[in-house]
């Protein structure tokens, strides 16, 4: 860490929010609370099922990279993420290109990897990439970058669950045309947050959508979507089911550039409290510069439909059965929006067997 | 089938059912008539066990059970069935799928298996069949972007599946264009039996020309007024509930 620049050793020194609990862009993580909980379940999915519907990356497909230099090529229009100087500085990173895979479902396990982990893609053949971030317990933060090349597209689907402590950042660059779907499933979790920051080139599309239920302590996402060009659209959507006094927070800014006009933003984060000692926590954000955007965002709490409950007994449902489907079907939107078949359909099922 | 003795029941401390005695038996069916606000639909919550309503006085007797005791889906497990005046939304979960649920829900209480998935695509899709509600309608989830007529087809389709004993029709007409009157009449006529009984809550003589029934009820204020056969029904047209009420 010695030979860290001084906007690395500033990062690391005066905006670790595992010791600062007062810095604003981790208001609501709580990272100096070490809170760790051997009572959470593991829950339990069909690994094997996914494996084959999916080409599993191994460790031998990466090359070695150096991203150190990243450090301090920090290209977004906010304070630095400490996650991301951390991990740099801290651990080694590897490299994939996602074209060098005919398979349209590759996956990734990232308990498997120490080191950051950076993909590239460069043609638009869909692909479905499925990040494993699960089981983790390690509260060191790492990072995960995705660069985009002009008119390519992918899909992710993350699965968080049953960590401990998971702590990890997302940059998200997008080169013109570009499209990113990413869908983040999180369940079982004790303490864990994602960060996204994504870049968008011209006319591309970021779809960022996630969902988490079961927390055990803090379920925490930030995002940061810098508009840096004409006619992006990104599209935010977060459902959270909390129950058993745990927290689930919502960060996340819009940010649009001078030039970039005709941006189109929406950012929505929707929680169902299941009682009264749990808690949301949203803070939507927008900073526009240019005058011809469409942006809107909001966020809602609520609980569940006392009068849904109710229809649902006059036909003979009983209650927990009747809450059970309710919650699927708030949380299910997000799963809808993924675009391989298989992929939702075992989402569905994870869905079910979680819930 | 349904005994109610001077029920007395209020909501946020209102009282709206003001001793109310209802007797119908197997096989019978009733209209049950009155001015708007007059309790028809909060008679109708009440019967089903819905929240936040108190039982102030009075007694419910259903097949010999205590209904005032049981909980809403073992209300309608045993046979009593509501078909609601405003169907409620549920965005996210297919209708398809509801209908499988509270099938399930009705044959586990009976002890038996669940619906085998053909047998269940056969019998939804001859019942829908019946009351000209298409199979892409059942894709969609329950009742969102429905039509007003639709949700009330809805309703029916949900009851000719359960096939209740006891079903309490709240404004099943209202919305309902000529056509779709005529179908979801002869959908409720087909379900009709020596075994079964229905109480039919509409503001128009016009259904009741399609289900006829046995007797007919006017309440007002919360207390059934006026009893007699179909031609209380003709009487009322004729003469308004202004009218009638005086001559009770
Ligand atoms: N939650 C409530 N709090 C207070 N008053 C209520 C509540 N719900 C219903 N009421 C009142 O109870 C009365 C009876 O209402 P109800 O819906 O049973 O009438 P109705 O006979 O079904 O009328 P309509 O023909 O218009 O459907 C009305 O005056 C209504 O305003
Ligand atoms: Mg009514």
């Amino acid at each position: 860490m010695n030979n860290l620049s001084s906007h690395g050793n500033k990062i690391l020194n005066d905006f670790n929010p595992f010791k600062n609990f007062k810095l604003e862009n981790y208001k609501y993580a709580q990272l100096h609370k070490d809170h760790t909980s051997e009572n959470f379940s593991d829950s339990s999915y069909d690994y094997n099922e996914l494996l084959k519907i999916s080409h599993n990356l191994q460790k031998t497909d990466f090359e070695e990279t150096d991203l150190s230099s990243k450090v301090d090529k920090w290209n977004f229009n906010s304070i630095d993420s400490y996650f991301r100087v951390s991990s740099l500085s801290n651990r080694s990173s590897l490299t994939l290109n996602l074209d060098n895979f005919s398979q349209e479902v590759l996956l990734v396990d990232v308990n498997h990897f120490s080191e950051n982990i950076s993909f590239t893609k460069n043609s638009s053949k869909n692909q479905t990439l499925i990040l494993i971030t699960s089981n983790i317990s390690n509260p060191k933060p790492r990072s995960i970058f995705f660069d985009l090349a002009e008119n390519s597209n992918l899909e992710i689907l993350q699965l968080a669950l049953s960590n401990n402590k998971s702590f990890i950042y997302f940059e998200i660059n997008q080169s013109d045309f570009s499209k990113m779907n990413f869908i983040t499933f999180q369940s079982n979790n004790n303490h864990i947050r994602n960060e996204y920051y994504a870049s968008l080139g011209e006319k591309c599309e970021l779809n960022l959508l996630g969902l988490n239920f079961k927390n055990n302590f803090i379920n925490d996402n930030f995002s940061y979507i810098q508009h840096s060009k004409p006619s992006t659209a990104s599209n935010e959507i977060f459902k959270s089911i909390v129950d058993n006094g745990a927290i689930t927070n919502f960060q996340g800014k819009i940010y649009v550039d001078p030039i970039a006009q005709k941006t189109d933003g929406y950012q929505m984060s929707r929680s169902l409290l299941l009682d009264s000692k749990s808690k949301a926590n949203n803070k939507p954000e927008l900073e526009i510069y240019a005058d011809d955007v469409k942006c809107s965002h909001g966020s809602t709490v609520a609980k569940l439909s006392q009068n849904q409950i109710y229809y649902f007994k006059t036909r003979g449902i009983d209650e927990q059965t009747a809450k059970n489907i309710l919650q699927k079907a708030f949380l299910v939107e997000i799963i809808e929006s993924l675009q391989n078949k298989e992929i939702k359909d075992f989402s569905k099922k994870l869905l079910d067997n979680l819930i | 089938m349904l005994n109610i003795k001077d029920l007395k029941a209020s909501i946020e401390d209102k009282q709206i059912i003001k001793g109310l005695d209802l007797s119908i038996n197997k096989g019978e069916v009733h209209a049950l008539m009155g001015p708007n606000g007059s309790g028809k639909s909060t008679l109708s919550y009440v019967l089903s066990g819905k929240e936040g309503y108190e039982i102030d006085s009075g007694s419910v007797d259903f097949k010999g059970k205590n209904l005032l005791e049981l909980d809403v889906d073992e209300r309608s497990n045993e046979g009593l069935f509501l078909a609601f005046q405003y169907p409620m939304e549920i965005p996210g979960v297919q209708t398809s799928f509801f209908l499988k649920t509270a099938i399930n829900a009705k044959r586990k209480y009976q002890g038996l298996e669940e619906i085998d998935a053909l047998e269940f695509a056969k019998l939804v899709k001859s019942k829908a069949e019946e009351l000209s509600i298409s199979p892409d309608m059942l894709k969609r989830d329950l009742n969102v972007n429905y039509s007003g007529g639709e949700k009330k087809k809805q309703e029916i389709l949900q009851m000719s599946l359960l096939n209740p004993e006891m079903a309490i029709l709240d404004e099943t007409d209202s919305g309902l264009d000529i056509d779709a009157l005529k179908i979801v009449s002869e959908g409720v006529n087909k379900l009709r039996n020596e075994n079964n009984s229905f109480l039919v809550i509409t503001h128009y003589q016009r259904l009741l020309n399609y289900i006829k029934p046995d007797f007919v009820h006017i309440i007002a204020d919360g207390k059934i007024v006026k009893s007699g056969n179909f031609s209380l029904a003709l009487e009322l047209e004729e003469k308004g509930y202004e009218e009638i009420s005086k001559t009770a």
